[in-house]
């Protein structure tokens, strides 16, 4: 029984073998099939010649330079990110701009309670015109970030800010997250990328769009007042809380640092939300900049997971930061997710203990532990290649990549992205998008992932140019067009079925340009390019 | 040349079964082949919707008798007088009040001090248990719809015996018997302007799938594909709202209405599933207006369309609502409330013992709270879900679907007549 138990999932474990193993070549990796796990797994997967490129140079060579983006140029984003306003804007003006909003949305609302108008959906239309244009930022930030995506020469780092601005979860759609939410990306998220965990840790603790999304603006000790009678009412738009809020104190531990299976306890919880009374930002018309108010401070003794903290003041929550980043549990919770995102869903240990130790080795240093990660045998292993499926944002920015395409200035690429399933910047849970198979694959997705295939392979995506031109030449000769779409569109990961598949689809297909964008639609919304 | 149907359902069936999948799968897919995917009209239907971000259940089933229900929400507790009352001390918001004639003719009822046996207040957590169905075990890759599904074969003979609405599958039913997630019943299947273009492509789809997926994109894919055969033959979208009902604007009634359409369509819609945001109520979540009561009115009304819509077919529906926990008893500074403990769950339909608040009320009493500060579970969710399955979908055996937990019929709280 056990015998066959294990002959079977022998059996089942050969046959999901990727196709260059399973054919029984072999089960050492060629430089082209480590060059495409390569940009699979630290890219947005390969754009035309990419494999090869990276294959001639040497995957490890690459792999270096990915982890020092600083050494890479990268002057077509440079150029694109110009177009830009998010870019240009002072955090300051936008918050002061936003203030105005509201005020303007309150104003518009009385007037129209007092003309009488109830009309449910004018009045809702009508007042909410003055935020019209924090709407629009929105749709600018998902399109900067996947115009980067798609373009920039520095992958590792843009898989990196897509994982971090995961990891620390902001939902643009609540309130002052609206305008907060550029800010905390391009100075609290990017800049810590690939430095030090603890460094962003305490930049995420530190920004007004986490404080205000978590709750934390809300939170003061009970029975404090504020100091001025002008302050009272509002902070961000909304108003002052009177007593501790435990959003924030609980997906710090929760999500952020410890895991689930951390070890605290809800007394430990309710002593993180003591910790950081206090931890807020200004109002609007002010800057909504960070801010430490004293007075809404609990200075009383506080025990977390079995340290003390007295004294009071901003410097308790740096302690207690710093030691989250430092404890055990939460190094090996966030290594086991870096793992599940570059290795498996359910990663092997010894990844997992690979990056935990180079994470304690290098006092969380990130770029050392993402090192660990991709020297670990679990990284190479055969099992590993084309074992995850790609999130919606995962397969439309490589779809775009594979066929050489561009983003328009446009946010309709990224809004086929958000119809896929992952609206970015949307996540309402704090928990940020799911990274396992299970979650992205069902009967509705696919097909959905089918129509954007073919619809980008036909120029019909909407958002997006694409210049099939130079990614395979239109050619009545059938066997080279498909070979064409294996090597420039796929990586050469086409199975011998898809090939005959996608060669019998274009019998009959007379002209050149229409068989090329079938066999590209096929190839990319067929079930290898599911898989990364 | 194409393959044929049913050389795709035989060798994809058979790739399954080799990768070490369950062999129900085979045996389902032969059945489909060789049967017509519609099932009989009344097959009893159960629809959950996830009221995501723990419902205030103190707020929307009012215990407008107790007076510490007033002295511990000074802000936003509902005004006796706004109270639609049901039983002299339990009433309901006042945004569910296109409820109360349901309520009058007994098809409704409402479970309070419902919950977890677990004490997590993570959103997260709790609502993974709710839909692993396994409280305190996280280990649990697959939910309890789904588990259902695959332990009751009798109506597996069609794509649409379980279908979640929105853009992903569940995790209530993730697993290995079929699911569909539908986003919407219009936009489903390929795009292409010509039906024989459209055809053709999904054969090649087809085909590509059947030859080199694996894993969950080999059996998703398939499902996806049967399920374009057949709504391509029974067109729900014929069936607009009947008796007037008219859905709230905006996701939840859109899915309210899809339902119903499948349903009339007769594809053999056993389970659906929707969810609906918005619950998470800490700061500002207003009395008998405000943020809670948008939410509650947009509920009531995809509630009340619903079962004006399906009119005579409601006699084998029912509808059930939950959510993964309740909020603190007493408001905290913001005007709103936090992570509690037990809620109330509604069920809806001709099968359901309407008319009543069921379940044991432990009451508001600070020494009857859950940790000093919550309202107590006296009804384990497991408990009420084992009811809903077996008394209305006939579940045969639920050791299954509840691993680890043994439902107790006498602590049924009797939301479905026998």
């Amino acid at each position: 029984m056990r015998t066959n138990l294990r002959s079977l999932l022998i059996l089942a474990a050969v046959l999901a073998l990727p196709a260059p193993f399973a054919r029984g070549q072999s089960p050492v990796p060629s430089a082209q099939d480590s060059a495409l796990h390569a940009l699979n797994r630290l890219a947005y997967g390969p754009r035309p010649g990419d494999v090869e490129r990276v294959a001639r140079a040497g995957v490890m060579h690459w792999i270096d330079l990915q982890l020092a983006p600083e050494r890479i140029a990268d002057d077509g984003v440079a150029a694109r990110e110009r177009s830009y306003k998010i870019l240009d804007y002072d955090p300051a003006e936008l918050a002061a701009d936003f203030a105005e909003a509201v005020r303007q949305r309150r104003e518009m609302r009385r007037e129209l309670i007092e003309s009488g108008d109830t009309g449910r959906g004018r009045s809702r239309k009508g007042a909410g015109a003055p935020m019209q244009e924090f709407r629009k930022l929105g749709g600018e930030l998902q399109a900067l970030a996947v115009m980067r995506a798609v373009m920039s020469e520095r992958q590792l780092y843009e898989v990196m800010v897509d994982f971090w601005t995961n990891h620390f979860n902001v939902f643009v759609g609540k309130g002052a997250d609206r305008f907060l939410t550029p800010t905390y990306i391009e100075r609290t998220i990017r800049p810590h990328a690939l430095g030090r965990f603890e460094d962003l840790l305490v930049a995420t603790a530190q920004s007004p769009a986490m404080l205000f999304y978590l709750d934390n603006v809300q939170s003061v000790a009970p029975g404090s007042v504020p100091p001025f009678a002008r302050f009272a009412g509002q902070s961000g738009g909304r108003r002052l809380g009177t007593g501790i809020n435990e959003n924030y104190a609980r997906e710090l531990l929760e999500l952020h640092t410890l895991g689930v299976d951390g070890g605290y306890t809800q007394d430990d919880v309710i002593n993180v939300a003591r910790i950081f009374t206090g931890w807020g930002m200004a109002l609007p018309r002010r800057g909504a900049a960070f801010a430490f108010h004293d007075w809404a401070h609990d200075r009383g003794v506080k025990q977390v997971l079995g340290v003390k903290y007295s004294g009071g003041g901003m410097d308790e929550g740096i302690r207690l930061l710093k030691a989250l980043a430092r404890n055990p549990a939460t190094i090996h919770n966030v290594s086991r997710k870096l793992c599940a995102r570059f290795v498996a869903d359910d990663p092997p240990d010894g990844c997992v203990d690979a990056a935990a130790a180079a994470w304690a080795r290098s006092n969380g240093d990130i770029r050392a532990v993402l090192r660990a990660i991709f020297t670990s045998p679990d990284f190479w292993a055969p099992s590993a290649f084309q074992a995850k499926v790609k999130t919606p944002l995962e397969f439309v920015v490589s779809a775009v990549r594979a066929a050489g395409g561009e983003p328009d200035e446009t946010p309709r690429l990224a809004q086929v992205v958000a119809r896929l399933g992952q609206p970015l910047y949307l996540q309402t849970a704090p928990t940020g998008y799911a990274e396992t198979e299970a979650h992205w694959v069902n009967s509705g997705a696919l097909l959905a992932r089918m129509n954007a295939a073919v619809a980008l392979a036909a120029g019909r995506l909407p958002g997006v140019r694409v210049d099939l031109d130079g990614v395979v030449p239109a050619t009545a000769d059938r066997d080279a067009l498909v070979d064409g779409v294996n090597a420039r569109v796929l990586g050469g990961a086409m199975s011998g079925r898809t090939r005959t598949v996608i060669r019998e689809q274009l019998a009959d297909v007379g002209n050149p340009a229409t068989a090329r964008a079938l066999a590209v639609g096929l190839a990319l919304g067929g079930p290898e390019f599911q898989r990364q | 040349m194409t393959i044929s149907r049913r050389v795709f359902v035989t060798s994809g069936g058979l790739a399954l079964f080799s990768l070490g999948f369950d062999p129900l799968f085979l045996s389902r897919a032969a059945y489909a082949a060789g049967r017509s995917a519609l099932g009989p009209s009344d097959r009893p239907v159960l629809v959950c919707l996830f009221q995501r971000g723990a419902v205030d259940g103190l707020n929307m089933i009012v215990p407008h008798g107790d007076a510490l229900y007033y002295d511990e929400r000074p802000r936003i507790a509902i005004p006796r007088a706004d109270v639609v009352d049901l039983d002299g001390h339990f009433g309901l918001h006042p945004s569910l009040a296109t409820l109360k004639p349901l309520w009058d003719n007994g098809s409704l009822a409402a479970i309070h001090a419902v919950g977890s046996p677990d004490a997590t207040r993570s959103h997260f957590d709790a609502q993974d248990y709710m839909e692993s169905g396994t409280p305190g075990v996280k280990s649990t890759s697959d939910g309890w719809l789904n588990r259902y599904c695959r332990h009751d074969q009798e109506h597996a003979d069609t794509p649409f015996r379980a279908v979640a609405f929105g853009p992903q599958l569940p995790r209530i039913l993730a697993g290995t018997a079929p699911a569909l997630a539908i986003d919407d019943l219009q936009a489903f299947g390929l795009k292409m302007p010509r039906e024989a273009a459209r055809d053709r492509l999904t054969r090649a789809f087809e085909a590509l799938y059947e030859g080199s997926a694996t894993g969950l994109l080999a059996s998703s894919s398939q499902e996806g594909f049967e399920a374009l055969q057949a709504l391509k033959r029974a067109d729900p979208t014929q069936y607009t709202s009947a008796n007037g009902a008219e859905y709230p604007p905006g996701r939840l009634g859109r899915s309210m209405l899809q339902i119903a359409q499948l349903i009339k369509s007769d594809l053999g819609l056993q389970i659906a599933f929707a969810d609906v945001g918005g619950w998470d109520t800490h700061v500002n979540q207003g009395s008998s207006e405000g943020q809670l009561a948008a939410r509650l009115r947009e509920l009531a009304g995809s509630l009340a369309a619903f079962s004006r819509d399906l009119g005579e077919r409601m006699r084998h529906v029912v509808v059930l609502t939950m959510s993964e926990f309740g909020r603190t008893i007493r408001e905290n500074g913001n005007s709103g409330t936090d992570h509690g403990h037990a809620t109330a769950m509604l069920v809806l339909g001709g099968p359901v013992n309407g008319g009543k608040v069921l379940g044991r009320w432990p009451g508001l009493d600070p020494a009857q709270r859950f940790e000093g500060r919550d309202v107590a579970v006296t009804t384990d969710f497991r408990t009420l879900f084992s009811e809903i399955l077996s008394r209305h979908l006939g579940a045969p055996d639920l050791g299954s679907v509840f691993p680890g937990f043994t439902p107790d019929p006498t602590r049924f709280v009797g939301a479905i007549r026998v």
